[in-house]
């Protein structure tokens, strides 16, 4: 059973993933390298209409040196983009969904929709409290081993607000209804918002210097809208496989495939 | 008996998998995981650069 549920994980992630690759394809690629531009054309005091795509390589990072062609950190970028989704779609609608499901609110296709949102909630917005999406040309103050650990931190915190308040939603739904329950299952969200804001502070993006303000924002926005993009897409592919696999969809797995699969003798 | 509670489904892996496929599915799926968000190396940085930008990943 868990076998089919991996499947079904892997099958909608690259469905999503192929949509994000070629959201980088088409957009990301072109409009970071615009970026990447216009930070260094500022610095040589030109106007960023003038920037060729192929000199991007060799702007905004201090670490970059320019020794790739942009057609190959293009494709390269295009092809994380595919695994990016497989990755999501095999940790999330594949092992958590597994384990998960009898907690996820709604059943059928709303479920894999509700886990949808949640997992965007997890793998995105979590981080994002404490490291917004960057323009080009943005260098954070944290060096980037602890940078790495905190990202994943901020990851594992999001996972732990998102199922405690899955399980609360499902404790509390059946004695006191709908909206007390739905309270509850919010509440841990809203406490790790609170306490990432007193911490942190409320997210902003960072505009570096020779970048419109305008073009930054519209790049964290491209960033937020191609990870809630992604996480629809998948959670729209994995209703689909999901209904497809199996006929009690509803009630999670079938008492017929589990008496099958379980060894005799075992509780 | 269903497998209904959370409870159920991880009693459920545990009577089915063997330990060797747990750990080749976790090691995979760490290993992507690592390579696509945290791998460091210049050069496999600037490659995956565009990519960490467009997800939102933390990077530099």
């Amino acid at each position: 059973m868990i076998a089919a549920y991996v499947a079904n994980g892997v099958k909608s992630g690259l469905v999503a993933g192929l949509v994000f690759g070629l959201l980088v394809a088409l957009v990301a690629n072109p409009l970071v390298a615009f970026a990447e531009g216009g930070a260094q054309v500022e610095h040589a005091g030109e106007a960023g209409d003038h920037q060729h795509a192929g000199d991007h390589q060799h702007a905004g990072h201090s670490h970059a040196e320019g020794a790739l062609p942009a057609s190959l950190t293009d494709g390269v970028s295009v092809l994380s983009g595919v695994l990016w989704g497989v990755f999501l779609g095999v940790v999330a609608f594949g092992l958590a969904f597994y384990v998960l499901e009898p907690i996820v609110p709604g059943s059928g296709a709303v479920r894999s929709y509700a886990f949808g949102a949640a997992g965007f909630l997890t793998a995105s917005v979590a981080p994002w409290l404490a490291f917004p999406p960057a323009p080009p040309g943005v260098e954070r103050a944290l060096d980037p081993n602890a940078a790495a650990l905190l990202y994943v931190g901020l990851v594992a915190a999001g996972a732990l607000a998102s199922v405690s308040g899955m399980y609360a939603y499902d404790r509390i739904r059946e004695r006191y209804g709908r909206p007390v329950a739905a309270a509850a299952g919010a509440l841990p969200w809203a406490l790790l918002v609170a306490v990432a804001v007193a911490l942190v502070g409320v997210p902003s993006v960072a505009v570096p210097a020779g970048l419109p303000a305008d073009l930054a924002h519209g790049l964290a926005g491209l960033v937020v809208f191609g990870q809630a993009l992604t996480w629809l897409v998948m959670a729209g592919a994995h209703a689909r496989f999901h209904a497809r696999s199996g006929p009690n969809r509803n009630a999670g797995p079938t008492d017929s495939r589990l008496a099958e699969e379980t060894p005799a003798g075992s509780p | 008996m269903t497998a209904n509670t959370v409870h159920d489904r991880l009693r459920l892996a545990r009577a089915t998998l063997t330990p060797t496929q747990v750990l080749s599915v976790l090691l995979a799926v760490a290993a992507l995981g690592f390579v696509l968000v945290l791998f460091q190396d210049p050069t496999a940085h600037e490659a995956m650069h565009n990519f960490r930008h467009a997800a939102g990943v933390v990077c530099h």
